[in-house]
């Protein structure tokens, strides 16, 4: 088990930062440091390294990923068992109906970024959204996880403010909601590399 | 001046403007910050050029052959950091010429046309060039990132011109 199944966790259910999911700021999230054992590390990053990688590029981004389905059974199997690992806790503590994930990894690279957004669409039942960072050879300058503050009027976002930066230390899980409001961007690594798998949490 | 036909849609002329004009008209511009994060950020200004405005439309009337009248214009600048999502594209119909004014070349920094979510044209940064585009319906627009690795000052004019 690469993933630290939540029973095996020091103090389970009781993460830093849980009792205030509801009361996080901008928008809900929780961070997770020495999400995975490091002795279990090399197996993790061994699976990836297995997986093709593309550029991915529009107006919103820019970087390197995997294929929105793995390609290999390894990472398929590791997808399935993060996804079983976390859904019952998150459920229970966010009170929200999670029951499966997705994941890719990705490099961010020098210029890479992925410009601010929300993740909600309707009809893609996304509830939460995850990134845990990996271990990289070349730790990057930038490439923080920014939250920003928003005000809104029906479905139109009327302001929108800088609230939290979240550093992309390796080992380190981040969960947020998915909202209309949950707006947050990856800012442009400035130098070395940053690695990550990331996804979501489905109803 | 030459003509360089980059997609059936779009076209590029480089020599548009020449360096001093535009020099220029960036020192006259009097600008205003926009930041909705999750539509865009840039510097915006309300250009008082008519001369320029009327000479880049004789020139996109007799490159497309046919007259066209002026809609609207603004100016937009775009400082490391900057960028403007298609989903902040105001949609309009007409033929768009977009002029580069910047001082220099800046990589990455491109116009993207998209109609439905495909692209269709690329105007890449050329400082004195411009792109006209004819924006049907489901046509948008995006100015790239500029990144924060290298000091950069991306300012261009975008003019709506309409069939009278």
């Amino acid at each position: 088990m690469i993933w630290r199944a939540p029973g095996s966790w020091p103090n389970w259910p009781n993460w830093p930062n849980w009792p205030n999911w509801h009361d996080a700021r901008p928008f809900p999230h929780v961070i997770v440091d020495d999400f995975v054992a490091p002795d279990e590390l090399p197996a993790l990053m061994a699976i990836l390294e297995d997986e093709p990688v593309a550029r991915y590029e529009s107006d919103l981004f820019a970087f390197d990923a995997t294929t929105p389905e793995p390609t290999t059974p390894a990472l398929r199997e590791l997808r399935d068992a993060f996804a079983a690992a976390l859904a019952p806790a998150l459920a229970q503590h966010t009170g929200k109906p999670i029951t499966r994930a997705d994941l890719r990894a990705y490099a961010y690279r020098p210029g890479h970024y992925l410009l601010p957004h929300s993740d909600h669409q309707d009809g893609l039942a996304r509830e939460l959204a995850y990134a845990y960072y990996l271990p990289s050879p070349q730790p990057p300058i930038g490439g923080e996880l920014e939250l920003f503050e928003c005000a809104i009027e029906g479905t139109e976002l009327t302001s929108t403010r800088s609230a939290r930066l979240i550093e992309p230390r390796a080992n380190r899980l981040v969960v947020f909601d998915v909202s209309d409001v949950s707006l947050h961007q990856v800012r442009e690594v400035l130098d070395g590399l940053r690695l990550s798998i990331a996804g979501w949490f489905y109803r | 001046m030459t003509l360089d036909l980059f997609a059936a849609r779009g076209t590029i002329i480089d020599g548009a403007v020449s360096g001093p004009l535009a020099e220029a008209v960036r020192g006259r511009l009097s600008y205003a910050r926009y930041a909705l994060y999750d539509r865009g950020s840039y510097d915006h200004a309300e250009p008082h050029e008519p001369e320029l405005i009327a000479a880049v439309t004789a020139l996109a009337a007799e490159v497309l052959g046919r007259a066209l009248v002026f809609a609207s214009a603004r100016a937009i600048r775009l400082l490391p950091g900057d960028y403007v999502l298609s989903r902040h594209d105001h949609a309009e119909t007409g033929v768009e010429l977009m002029v580069d004014l910047s001082a220099a070349i800046v990589a990455g920094a491109e116009v993207d046309y998209r109609r439905n979510g495909s692209a269709f044209f690329r105007m890449p940064s050329r400082p004195g060039a411009m792109s006209i585009v004819e924006r049907g319906p489901g046509v948008t627009c995006s100015h790239g990132y500029v990144s924060k690795r290298v000091p950069a000052e991306v300012v261009r004019l975008a003019v709506l011109l309409h069939d009278p």
